[in-house]
């Protein structure tokens, strides 16, 4: 009959496959079938487990507890953020100031240079001790008046005025004329004191314009560093030297 | 108390900007560097008793303070020594300062401002300039013991590079109303400044030229006593020369300052000095000193010499 014959078809026919889900559906997750039972409940297990975890930490968790993150993030949207810390000098400020307080230093320098100059046109070093010494040379005739030469009768002076270089009075200067001013010695002694204080301001204010060179040397190496050309370092800086930098050329247009 | 501080102040007080309400009066006070002593109420030995001190004194308030606003420059022309140099027409003057300087032939001005001290002799009150030897190449040359300068009162001199006139200025004091300094200036800028100083100094005589090409002023300048130079150029020998031949008598002087530097900066500083005196040499100058500048300048030299020496006799 007629279903004996349907049921040999059927031992012909293919056998029916339970379809997967194809490749191109993977990211819609697994299909409901008996194949995939088992990575469904893995996959269902694993999340029971972890927010069973997180549920315990939950419970488990000191009310007191504190981080700074609580004060420097926020909740935007349901994500934290961190807070911006605010800007309290912009760098173009930075930069103007640097430049303000190279000029203030310089000005500092100038006045101080302008000091030393005035001082220096009335400070002559006349008897300073340390000061460097020069060369003096005669030329003569012929080797005996090497040999005879006596430099207090050459400079017609008295030998006891050889050293004092810086005056030398000839014999007939020392003869005719006298010296004027304040003579007595009191005074005298009282001049060389307010003298001395006088050198010694003006090796002071020497001092001190030095150092504010080197000051303002190194402020403007700082501000040079902020651009942003590549440099490589010549020489360190040290006490009283700014620190070298050679910088790459470029073409400025 | 520190009177030298003090004083320092003082001066800068006195010197044209008077403080608060003494003004003229108390410039004029004359504490000087004594000013810092105020406490000793009238203790002030001042010529023309300033205003201020009798009102110190009168109140007999010991104010250190106010002795500062009456201070004069120079200590009222009482605390400073004069003492006459080696080179005539050049002193030493020291007191507070320590000073090279000269009479000033144009009472109560500073040409480049320098300072000026003065001094009363009986009646006349003579007045100083001092003279800056970190400037001058000359002034730095007498302070270094220099034998001659042959610049002395009434002597014809003919000056090379003479700038903006402030070593001029010193070498016109010298030679004073009696002699003439020939000053010769290439540039015009500098120029500018030298005939305003000769215009209040009638000893000198401003050229504005070339000094390499002498025949341009020639009817200017008579026969001269000694040439200075300081022109700092590679043949500034030559241009000495030049006008030495010119100019300078028989037997006259020159002082030429040399700045290594500028005759050959590879060379040694001695080297260029011994090849500028060779040079000199063969242009009938004939060197007899050399004095290099510390401390005032660096690898600077001053060589002295005479022209045409007269035939040596026997």
């Amino acid at each position: 009959n007629m279903s004996s014959f349907r049921k040999a078809l059927k031992s012909r026919q293919r056998n029916h496959h339970e379809r997967s889900q194809p490749g191109f559906r993977k990211n819609l997750g697994l299909l409901e079938k008996k194949k995939d039972y088992k990575l469904r409940a893995d996959d269902y297990h694993k999340k029971q487990n972890t927010l069973a975890a997180l549920r315990k930490k939950a419970l488990d968790k000191n009310p007191d507890e504190f981080y700074f993150k609580m004060i420097s993030s926020k909740l935007e949207d349901g994500v934290h953020m961190m807070k911006k810390a605010e800007v309290e000098v912009t760098e173009e400020q930075k930069k103007v100031m640097r430049t303000q307080d190279i000029k203030y230093v310089e000005m500092k320098r100038v006045a101080e240079a302008k000091k030393i100059e005035r001082m220096k046109g009335a400070l002559h070093l006349l008897d300073a001790e340390s000061k460097q010494k020069n060369k003096h040379t005669f030329f003569v005739n012929s080797k005996k008046e090497v040999k005879t030469f006596d430099l207090a009768s050459h400079l017609n002076t008295a030998p006891e005025l050889v050293d004092r270089v810086y005056n030398r009075p000839t014999l007939h200067t020392l003869e005719t004329k006298s010296i004027q001013g304040a003579v007595d010695t009191p005074t005298q002694e009282k001049m060389a004191r307010q003298r001395k204080h006088q050198y010694k301001m003006l090796s002071q204010r020497v001092d001190r314009e030095k150092k504010l060179f080197v000051i303002s040397q190194k402020i403007q190496t700082r501000k040079d560093l902020q651009d942003k050309t590549k440099k490589v370092k010549v020489k360190k800086e040290t006490e009283n030297s700014a620190a070298i930098y050679k910088f790459e050329a470029k073409r400025k247009r | 108390m520190r009177p030298g501080f003090r004083g320092d102040r003082g001066g800068r007080g006195g010197g044209g900007r008077g403080r608060g309400g003494f003004g003229d009066r108390g410039g004029r006070g004359g504490f000087g560097d004594r000013g810092g002593r105020g406490g000793r109420g009238g203790g002030f030995r001042s010529p023309d008793g300033g205003g201020f001190r009798g009102r110190g004194g009168g109140r007999g308030t010991p104010r250190g303070r106010g002795g500062r606003g009456g201070g004069r420059g120079f200590g009222g022309g009482k605390k400073v020594l004069i003492e006459p140099h080696r080179h005539e027409g050049v002193f030493i003057c020291r007191g507070k300062e320590d000073a090279l300087v000269t009479k000033n032939m144009v009472v109560g001005e500073s040409v480049y401002g320098e300072k000026r001290m003065s001094v009363e002799e009986g009646e006349t009150k003579i007045e100083y300039r001092a003279w800056n030897p970190f400037r001058s190449k000359l002034a730095a040359a007498i302070l270094g013991g220099i034998d001659q300068i042959h610049i002395k009162p009434g002597a014809k001199v003919m000056y090379l590079g003479a700038a903006s006139g402030t070593t001029v200025s010193h070498v016109s004091d010298i030679v004073g109303p009696e002699g003439l300094v020939y000053a010769v200036e290439f540039s015009h800028r500098s120029g500018r400044d030298l005939l305003n100083v000769a215009k209040k100094r009638t000893n000198i005589i401003p050229i504005i030229e070339d000094a390499r090409h002498p025949h341009k002023y020639r009817m200017l300048v008579g026969m001269v006593d000694v040439i200075f130079a300081d022109v700092a150029q590679p043949d500034q020998t030559r241009i000495v020369a030049l006008n030495a031949h010119n100019f300078l008598k028989n037997g006259g002087h020159f002082v030429i300052s040399i700045k290594a530097n500028c005759i050959d900066s590879t060379a040694a500083p001695e080297a260029v000095f011994a090849a500028e005196v060779k040079k000199m040499s063969a242009e009938n100058m004939k060197p007899q000193e050399q004095l290099t500048l510390e401390p005032y300048e660096r690898d600077h030299a001053v060589v002295v010499g005479i022209y045409r020496p007269p035939p040596k006799q026997k």
